[in-house]
């Protein structure tokens, strides 16, 4: 079997995954994420669909903002107000990456069962987003510190992303004007509300946001 | 003209944070009057919108506008009154907000296409979000990271829910606008198991900010750390937000013949909602959060009564009408307690009837009616959609629901008696409290407690005949 271009840009995708859940510290899985972020969006480049001049803005806008913009605008954070450099697992680098390997199984197995006829060319394509979904929800759920937590929801995001992107034309004009205004927005929301925590805590471990119970 | 009923309030919240303290108070209440005066007038004429691609006048959606512009109207004035008993750092942000937060709500009732209703509920939360962090100590910041976290990876979960409708369209050859009424009417042609897939994650999305168990976690927090208007704000209206959108998913749903399958997910997460709320309301100590939970039980009711199908659904709207109209009077007594008591936890309450008589009369009765006691709707509700549920020969479930609902009114009658009649002898609270019950102060409560008590004797054919016409899409009716 030869593989597509788009199968091997995925693969990377898929590699990023399992760094990101082994990185232990904090610039690392940023890179990480920086480098996923514009691996993913430079997916709909090699699908062969037309595509108008807005979509190549577009294309560029998500590369630009993902790739670019939100990772580095973390590293000043994390530079100007001294935040912790560790992610702070709640379960291990080691248990993540074997959960991370049995994520990507399972979702090739999915995706076997699941006939969609506008991607079936691109064995890789369905199994990568439902794992950078359900890595993004991993990584919000096993890591204690805030920022991890948001690149956690970064990766979620790019998951959807490359669903909507090449599912059909009708959906990446869904992600077109949704996942714009969500990421900017959640983004810059968080980073607001990431420098209160700053502020009134002294670092972003949110186990220090744990005093309302339940 | 129906985008100028949330385009005035978006430029008047817009102005309002920029002008002075006083003037922006006034602001609020005009524009809670103009807002109404609109919404009277869109519910009287139902014009076609200009961008009617996008927006619509729909019956469903018409019902959370009215309640949400007569919410709104009555908790301004209230809000006024409270500003000038309590201190809030950057006061015009959180009148601001409080506009914007009606402006984004007023287009989710309006939009009809999927993406602007998306992309209305999102705004919710921006809009929502410094209101709870308006006091500005760390519990209301982890309260407002937990509620804009968990909301957006929800609200995530809807667009990955749309993006599946949109794939069961090409599956499925249609080609149709993707709005919710377009949808409808092709729901036949869709191709069903991505249809469903993509119900399943916009109910996950949604019910996260509808506040359906188990996503409800940000509720309580949020409810209790944001200023006590807010809370009525976000409990009387957002929830119901939320819930437009699945109920307009759920009639795409209806309309493809797929109710079986959405009836029984939203029958699960009722009543897994209406749990979660009993479990943690027996054991609780805060009085708001105590309502919160309760907010909890409610939207579990309606999603039960939703799923029900028949006569429930009729029930579902009736609750959904008067658990607004009552549970912000609840909210609204509550931040008279707070500021009567100074202290939000229930033990340092008490004897409410003798140190504020107004709002103790406002808080019992609202304590009624929430409980589904006969002279207010939500009794009406309940009772339409346990009927409905017999009928429908969902017997067990029938029976968790009302087994639940008398843990719940056990667990939160406990409650407010300690705070309505304990004694209170405290020395040293004694002294620091007190409040002067200002008349614009309870009479905001009073009007809603009325206005529910009045819609169950006498409902105008005009409202009776819209939440006909709301819920016959979903097989729903009084036969």
């Amino acid at each position: 079997m030869i593989l597509h271009p788009v199968d091997t840009i995925l693969s990377l995708v898929l590699l990023s995954v399992l760094f990101s859940f082994g990185s232990s510290r904090l610039p690392g899985l940023i890179k990480v994420l920086a480098f996923q972020g514009i691996v993913v969006s430079m997916v709909p480049f090699f699908m062969g669909h037309d595509m108008d001049a807005g979509g190549v803005v577009f294309t560029f806008g998500t590369l630009l903002i993902r790739g670019i913009i939100i990772p580095m605008s973390i590293f000043i954070a994390i530079k100007k107000v001294a935040i912790k450099r560790e992610v702070e697992p709640i379960i291990g680098y080691h248990a993540s990456m074997l959960c991370g390997l049995g994520l990507i199984v399972a979702a090739t197995y999915i995706s076997r069962q699941l006939n969609i006829p506008s991607i079936s060319e691109y064995t890789l394509l369905f199994p990568t987003a439902i794992a950078l979904l359900v890595a993004g929800m991993f990584l919000l759920m096993a890591r204690r510190n805030a920022i991890a937590m948001v690149l956690g929801y970064i990766m979620m995001e790019n998951g959807i992303y490359l669903v909507g992107t090449t599912i059909s034309i009708r959906a990446r004009h869904i992600v077109e004007f949704g996942i714009l205004l969500d990421v900017l927005a959640g983004v810059m929301i968080m980073a607001i509300i990431l420098q209160n925590i700053k502020r009134t805590f002294d670092d972003v471990d949110t186990a220090h946001l744990r005093t309302l119970k339940e | 003209m129906v985008e100028i009923v949330f385009l005035t309030p978006f430029i008047t919240g817009i102005i309002a944070f920029f002008l002075p303290k006083a003037i922006s108070r006034q602001l609020l209440v005009a524009t809670g009057a103009i807002h109404l005066f609109l919404s009277l007038l869109l519910w009287k004429n139902r014009p076609e919108a200009i961008f009617n691609n996008y927006f619509a006048v729909t019956p469903e959606g018409l019902l959370s506008l009215l309640v949400i512009s007569l919410l709104f109207f009555l908790i301004s004035i209230y809000t006024v009154a409270y500003l000038k008993e309590t201190q809030i750092q950057k006061e015009n942000i959180f009148t601001g907000s409080m506009i914007l937060f009606l402006s984004t709500m007023t287009m989710v009732t309006l939009s009809d296409h999927i993406m602007v209703m998306w992309i209305a509920i999102e705004a919710t939360t921006l809009a929502s979000a410094p209101l709870i962090y308006t006091h500005r100590t760390s519990a209301s910041l982890e309260a407002t990271w937990k509620y804009v976290l968990i909301c957006s990876v929800g609200i995530a979960m809807a667009l990955l829910g749309t993006v599946f409708i949109t794939l069961a369209m090409d599956i499925g050859n249609v080609d149709a606008p993707l709005s919710f009424s377009a949808l409808t009417q092709v729901a036949k042609d869709l191709d069903p198991m991505w249809l469903k897939a993509g119900f399943v994650f916009i109910l996950v999305g949604y019910g996260t900010k509808m506040g359906l168990a188990p996503m409800h976690t940000w509720l309580p927090d949020a409810h209790s750390e944001a200023p006590s208007p807010a809370s009525a704000l976000l409990s009387g209206v957002l929830l119901n937000c939320a819930y437009l959108g699945i109920f307009k998913t759920n009639k795409i749903m209806h309309a493809a013949g797929l109710n079986d399958f959405s009836g029984t997910i939203l029958i699960v997460f009722g009543l897994m909602s209406i749990l979660a709320a009993a479990t943690f309301i027996l054991k609780q100590n805060e009085y708001k959060r105590m309502l919160a939970y309760s907010s909890i039980e409610n939207m579990g009711i309606i999603a039960f009564g939703t799923g029900i199908g028949g006569i429930g659904v009729y029930g579902a709207m009736i609750c959904m009408i008067h658990h607004s109209l009552i549970k912000s009077s609840l909210f609204l007594s509550s931040g008279n307690i707070l500021l009567g008591y100074g202290n939000r936890f229930i033990e340092n309450t008490g004897d409410m009837v003798k140190r504020m008589p107004k709002t103790f009369v406002a808080f019992f009765a609202g304590f009624a009616g929430i409980s589904g006691f006969p002279p207010f709707g939500i009794f009406i509700g309940e009772m339409f959609i346990i009927v409905g549920a017999f009928r429908a020969g969902h017997f067990l479930a029938a029976g968790i629901f009302i087994l639940t609902l008398c843990v719940i009114f056990a667990g939160f009658a406990n409650q407010v008696m300690k705070i309505s009649f304990d004694d209170f002898n405290k020395e040293d609270l004694n002294k620091a409290i007190g409040l002067k019950e200002r008349a614009s102060m309870v009479w905001p409560q009073y009007i809603l407690l009325l206005t529910s008590l009045v819609l169950c004797f006498y409902m105008p054919d005009t409202l009776y005949q819209t939440i006909i016409d709301a819920v016959t899409a979903l097989g729903g009716g009084l036969k």
